[in-house]
């Protein structure tokens, strides 16, 4: 026993300060390659970049057709100074979170629910693999005609392309769950219900973040696939709109903006798995 | 002292023994594949008195965690019955804690938390699980390490906090399955010791299922040896250390230790193919 408690004392995390040599050695290596990574991404993406703005000098056709780096970087001042590139963000950035809460909402609680029944399970799911396979893009006509052209119908699109992904990896994570840790908990004399809420959901959070950061990018697809239908702001708006008119460095000026929201959002819900999940922290 | 194995064709001793803690009759299981039943356990017949350690050993594959799936209630057995305290049951049996090889801790819950588990199902009032849960893991050596969650914690300490966790809700019967089997030799010695301990001094009874004559020998006072598939009992070994019994560890020095492990060992006849 006493092997035991010293062998856990030597794991367990230290104060700050007082770190053995060997300790700070191993942290300090970890933290150079770390900034060897991130140095070389930031030369490669500079390298690409140079190259892009030398093909492609002011006025000739291939700053038409594609755009060089320097006047997408005029668009984003312009837009940030008029203020559409905020409001563009704001309004998508918005869509895309409801339809993110919404769509993860539902569909999470109803592919956790579905570990209740098997034979619930089994009926719905050739429903589900149906509508999972309907391309959300081809919804969007009906979508706008249903909810109309303004925030509603966005926040739809982005739902519906959210949903049956956050059912489908919920219900895998319910049903994932040690089928020895439910019959402890059965011996223990617990309800089907206790088993649900004390196991089932809590074991199944791990898939769930999965999906959560999967769905980001789906909920964020949906919103600019339903500007892109019919809508008078937003990113999605702003990218159909500058493609119209054939001014291609503001296409990508908006794309800039799009993925500078994607990755936020993503970084977000990240922060959440790890507020959420305290205990894969300390591991 | 002479080591004799006794025969348990005992069918009587079910009548006259109403109270006893587990009283198995005639149970047979067997499972279904590709149409046929394909029987696992034949004919078994067993007790358990109250305060007595009983260990069941067998051959590899010989449907030992069938028989415990069985007796705690998660599966329903074809023929023979089952009686707790005197009674059938359906479903889980009251006050009979059950303990695998896995520790099977949530890893979202500290050691504190997965010990405290079976206290909160029964609804148990919190600050009261906490109390009894504390004690229990400062017990079992865990004093420090109620607030760690178990990925922090080595195998042995886990397996403690998995013991606490069936303890806890005073169990009258422990059913253990190979609980120790995936720790070092030491690590296992010193836990099986604080169990035994713990399991004597509240007069607990305890069947402990394995597939390690030593330790069948060093905890259990009787031994029960288990045939092949479909699995009967062969034998049983009542071990009689007398007051030596108290140290599980020196226990293992004693000439009839292994006498009785060399017996039993000839009986469980584990052929070499």
């Amino acid at each position: 026993m006493t092997t035991d408690i010293e062998t856990a004392m030597v794991d367990a995390p230290k104060p700050m300060g007082g770190v053995p040599a060997p300790l700070a050695r191993a942290r300090w290596k970890r933290l150079r390659t770390g900034i060897a990574v991130l140095a070389t991404q930031v030369l490669v993406l500079a390298a690409l970049v140079a190259l892009w703005e030398y093909a492609t000098p002011k006025g000739s056709p291939a700053a038409f057709m594609f755009g060089s780096p320097s006047a997408i970087a005029g668009f984003l001042v312009q837009m940030a100074q008029d203020g559409s590139l905020w409001r563009d963000a704001a309004v998508t950035g918005m869509e895309t979170l409801l339809g993110f809460f919404v769509g993860n909402l539902v569909g999470t609680l109803i592919g956790l629910s579905l570990w209740y029944s098997r034979f619930v399970s089994r009926v719905v799911q050739p429903f589900v693999i149906a509508l999972g396979s309907i391309p959300i893009i081809a919804l969007a006509p009906i979508v706008i005609i249903w909810f109309g052209t303004g925030l509603i119908s966005k926040v739809a699109m982005s739902t519906l392309s959210v949903v049956i992904v956050a059912l489908v990896t919920s219900y895998k994570g319910a049903i994932g769950v040690d089928s020895d840790q439910i019959n402890l908990m059965r011996t223990l004399g617990a309800s089907k219900f206790q088993i649900f809420r004390k196991l089932v959901v809590p074991a199944s959070l791990t898939d769930i973040f999965a999906g959560l950061k999967l769905t980001v990018g789906f909920a964020l697809i949906g919103a600019i696939v339903g500007e892109f239908m019919s809508s008078s702001e937003g990113l999605g708006h702003a990218i159909f709109k500058a493609g119209s008119l054939y001014i291609i460095p503001k296409v990508f000026a908006a794309l800039v903006v799009t993925i500078v929201l994607a990755l936020v959002l993503t970084w977000l819900v990240g922060k959440i798995e790890r507020l959420l999940i305290p205990w894969r922290r300390q591991a | 002292m002479s080591v004799e194995a006794v025969n348990e064709a005992r069918p009587g001793e079910a009548v006259n023994g109403a109270a006893l803690p587990l009283v198995v009759e005639h149970v047979a299981k067997g499972y279904e594949l590709d149409g046929r039943i394909v029987p696992v356990i034949a004919d078994l017949s067993l007790t358990l008195r109250k305060g007595e350690i009983v260990s069941i050993v067998g051959p590899s594959g010989c449907g030992k965690t069938t028989l415990l799936n069985t007796l705690c209630g998660l599966l329903a057995p074809d023929t023979g019955r089952i009686r707790w305290h005197g009674r059938q049951v359906s479903g889980q049996p009251q006050n009979v804690g059950y303990m695998l090889q896995k520790d099977l801790l949530l890893p979202w819950r500290t050691a504190l938390g997965n010990t405290m588990l079976g206290l909160e199902i029964r609804g148990v009032a919190a600050a009261e699980a906490e109390d009894r849960s504390r004690a229990m893991l400062d017990q079992l050596g865990l004093h420090g390490f109620a607030d760690h969650y178990p990925s922090t914690l080595s195998g042995g300490m886990r397996q403690r906090v998995a013991l606490a966790r069936t303890l806890v809700n005073d169990p009258d019967v422990l059913l253990l399955d190979e609980p120790f089997a995936a720790l070092d030799f030491q690590t296992k010695l010193l836990i099986e010791n604080d169990m035994v301990d713990l399991v004597r001094k509240g007069g607990r009874s305890m069947l402990l299922i394995t597939h390690d004559i030593e330790e069948a020998v060093s905890l259990a006072d009787r031994v029960i040896v288990l045939t092949q598939r479909p699995t009967r009992v062969k034998a049983t070994y009542p071990i009689e250390f007398g007051a030596g019994r108290a140290d599980v560890i020196s226990l293992r020095e004693r000439p009839d230790f292994s006498q009785y492990v060399r017996r039993i060992w000839a009986d469980l006849d584990i052929a070499i193919q």
